[in-house]
């Protein structure tokens, strides 16, 4: 069984496991089939810049190269902040309790999404205390870092219907721009909508 | 990316969109204090994977020998070597085609197949004779961060004196109201957004921030709604 997430809400523990949740799940998925003129099957795979070479899935890699292009072992390298200060590793988020601090919902639509869980309760503990906050149109975030590593991601804590769900992301690079910071180019009848009307079901 | 938007008065512009990055803080640097790159290199071709050595070997445990004897999936010469400017092509057993014809086989959540037809490659609909609609649909901020996962972001900018006065109008108009505006695509503004030929479809929202004189026009994307899958409701339920 996986270690359970500990949230802390008001000095009160919640120990919760994360169900990842992705659009397959919700409403399946879109596989494309091709066949060549004569009927047989064809698959995609990727032609090197020499026009001959063909690859297929995991015939690349990633290395990381000095300013001169040689290969160098991650191990040899050290990371640093905007300011060139060095940076302290994070700690995996499953290691101890996480703190909920109250979020606005501009912070929230400003985080780019890279995952999103259902929580589910763990060791039989009931999320109640947790849920009827999120009823109320409470939102929390806290830093979340799944393994540990050099940085934390923002996972937000948000309440829909009777479900608690954690977002996490990480925040975009917003500008509120001036008259003169223009960028280069290569009347409705008004009403509330109801979420409902939305097609999700895009295929 | 030029995208063609009409404002609550029914009047459009193009304008651009700008791709947002996560903020980044942290960067490596070698033994020396010199930044580090990352390059995408060649680690195997298909003429030296695991089915061309079986058709030469036909028993794993041959192709296990050969492996420790004489290194056959190796092209000392080419292995190794930077990629840049790949293309994606189609192969079939007659090598390399041109011509193919592309099905889009439907998969419900459970694997079953829900239906298999030929693919529709729907063109790019932000920047053509038919402007974005601004429809007049809005969601409270509150309401949709429930409801929706907004999976992608972009950024709207002015491209010129005029046109900041229409983004600027519109971001404080949004703003005032705390809500997010749908916005539809199409000669009927009826639409979702495709921003790529043969890319997803998204239903987009357009929220507006403003600072003094600064604005701040964001169009999150969402393809999928914040709720739990039917098997894992169902599993709570019991």
């Amino acid at each position: 069984m996986a270690k359970p997430l500990v949230l802390s809400l008001d000095g009160q523990e919640f120990p919760v496991n994360l169900v990842k949740i992705d659009r397959e799940k919700l409403y399946g998925a879109v596989e494309i089939e091709a066949v060549d003129e004569k009927g047989k099957p064809a698959v995609i795979k990727v032609l090197a810049p020499d026009g001959k070479t063909l690859i297929d899935k995991g015939g690349t890699a990633l290395a990381t190269v000095t300013e001169d292009g040689t290969s160098i072992d991650r191990t040899q390298l050290s990371a640093v902040d905007s300011n060139g200060e060095p940076v302290e590793p994070v700690p995996s988020s499953f290691s101890g309790p996480n703190i909920l601090a109250q979020a606005k919902t501009e912070e929230y639509l400003s985080q780019i999404v890279k995952s999103v869980y259902a929580l589910e309760p763990a060791d039989g503990q009931a999320l109640d205390y947790l849920r009827d906050h999120l009823s109320t149109g409470q939102m929390y975030s806290f830093p979340f870092s799944y393994r540990g590593g050099l940085e934390f991601d923002s996972a937000f804590v948000v309440g829909a219907g009777k479900d608690a769900f954690m977002v996490v992301g990480k925040q975009a690079s917003l500008q509120y721009v001036r008259l003169n910071q223009a960028a280069v180019l290569d009347a409705a009848e008004e009403k509330e909508i109801s979420a409902d009307e939305l097609d999700f079901e895009l295929l | 990316m030029p995208i063609n938007i009409s404002n609550a008065k029914n009047r459009d512009a193009v304008v651009a969109l700008e791709g947002l990055m996560p903020k980044r803080d942290v960067r490596y640097l070698d033994p020396e204090g010199r930044a580090v790159a990352t390059r995408k290199l060649l680690k195997s071709d298909v003429t030296r994977d695991l089915d061309q050595l079986m058709k030469k070997r036909k028993k794993l445990e041959s192709v296990s020998k050969a492996l420790v004897k004489d290194d056959p999936e190796i092209d000392i010469e080419h292995f190794g070597m930077f990629l840049a400017d790949t293309s994606r092509v189609y192969v079939s057993q007659r090598g390399i085609v041109h011509v193919v014809e592309e099905f889009e086989v439907l998969k419900n959540p459970d694997g079953t197949v829900r239906e298999k037809r030929p693919r529709r490659k729907e063109p790019q609909n932000i920047n053509t004779d038919f402007p974005l609609r601004w429809t007049g649909k809005y969601i409270k901020k509150d309401e949709a961060v429930k409801r929706f996962v907004f999976n992608s972001k972009k950024q709207l900018v002015h491209v010129n004196g005029l046109t900041f006065d229409f983004l600027y109008e519109m971001a404080k108009d949004l703003d005032k109201r705390n809500s997010l505006l749908l916005v539809r695509a199409g000669e009927k503004g009826e639409r979702p957004i495709v921003m790529n030929r043969g890319g997803k479809s998204y239903n987009a929202f357009l929220e507006g921030r403003v600072k003094g004189d600064a604005y701040c026009l964001i169009l999150h994307l969402s393809n999928m709604e914040l709720k739990k899958p039917k098997e894992l409701t169902n599993a709570s339920d019991n």
